[in-house]
């Protein structure tokens, strides 16, 4: 088990926001970009990896009270994501590889530890 | 969401919630004009000004017991995503009407989806309601009235069993006579 903190330097992701939220456990990712099938489907302890980056997405991260939001190949949450993001706290990381490779970057530093 | 139908359940359940009597579901598809336009009409209590301009923004709900709602938010971003147009308009005391376009070809496009099953399960669970729901193509039109079929059938109930299923087959046959939702 990891945290989220741990998760993001081990994967070297970057922050958008929530640099000093809190560091929650991660065991997992839920990939999908289909944002009414993530809430009831992706766990608690799931990083959510997705190119979605509006606002919506924000709320699906704390409607299914995910630890944070991985935004794959480089995307950019828009400014009102982000304004919400900062508001509720929410752990928002950046990776450069498409959605795939960042799960199984994931998948691969969480099997390490 | 996966289908537009599901987007309208949704919608169609704020209309419930805000004590609508009426509830009138607009669809139209048109492979000429790539276009689908769906619209949810009601005459619930309304919305005032203030509440209307943040009922987009998800972190802005009616509900108590949590701090999102994304019913509007998710049908608003399956429009823009496929170049569509999303609109509100309410008043306090008359109703609420929500608007949402769709580029037909769009691949971001969600299909219409079972519309026949939907519209099957909001009669069955709101005998109450008086739901006119209009379907359109580029070759024709039918309408379900709800209260035409209450004149018709007088005592019994619309939520009896042989009756939702007449209901499901009528949309069912009617969509297939326009060629509508397939798309």
């Amino acid at each position: 088990m990891m945290n989220v903190h741990e998760l993001a330097k081990a994967c070297g992701f970057t922050y958008f926001s929530g640099a000093n939220a809190e560091a929650r456990p991660v065991c997992g990712a839920y990939c999908c970009d289909l944002l009414s099938w993530v809430i009831g489907r992706a766990g608690d302890e799931d990083a959510l990896v997705t190119v979605m980056s509006n606002t919506n997405v924000m709320a699906v991260a704390v409607m299914a009270d995910l630890p944070c939001v991985i935004l794959s190949e480089g995307v950019k949450p828009d400014e009102r994501a982000l304004e919400k993001a900062i508001e509720n706290d929410i752990i928002v990381l950046s990776s450069p590889d498409p959605t795939y490779a960042t799960a199984v970057k994931i998948y691969e530093v969480l099997k390490s530890v | 969401m996966k289908e537009l139908s599901l987007n309208i359940l949704d919608i169609t359940y704020n209309s419930i919630k805000a004590n609508a009597e009426k509830i009138e579901i607009s669809i139209s598809e048109s492979i000429s004009a790539n276009l689908i336009q769906i619209e949810i009409k009601d005459n619930g209590h309304g919305m005032d000004h203030e509440l209307l301009e943040k009922v987009t923004d998800p972190f802005v709900t009616t509900r108590t017991t949590r701090k999102v709602g994304l019913g509007i938010p998710l049908f608003k971003q399956s429009a823009e995503d496929t170049d569509g147009k999303f609109s509100i308009s309410s008043k306090i005391g008359e109703g609420t009407a929500v608007y949402a376009s769709f580029r037909l070809d769009h691949l971001d496009r969600a299909p219409i989806g079972d519309i026949s099953s939907t519209m099957v399960s909001l009669i069955q669970a709101n005998d109450q309601i008086h739901f006119i729901y209009r379907h359109s193509t580029d070759s024709g039109e039918f309408v379900l009235d709800t209260d035409d079929l209450h004149a018709q059938l007088g005592d019994v109930p619309l939520s009896e069993p042989a009756v939702l299923s007449w209901i499901g087959e009528y949309i069912k046959e009617n969509l297939e006579d326009i060629q509508g939702g397939k798309i």
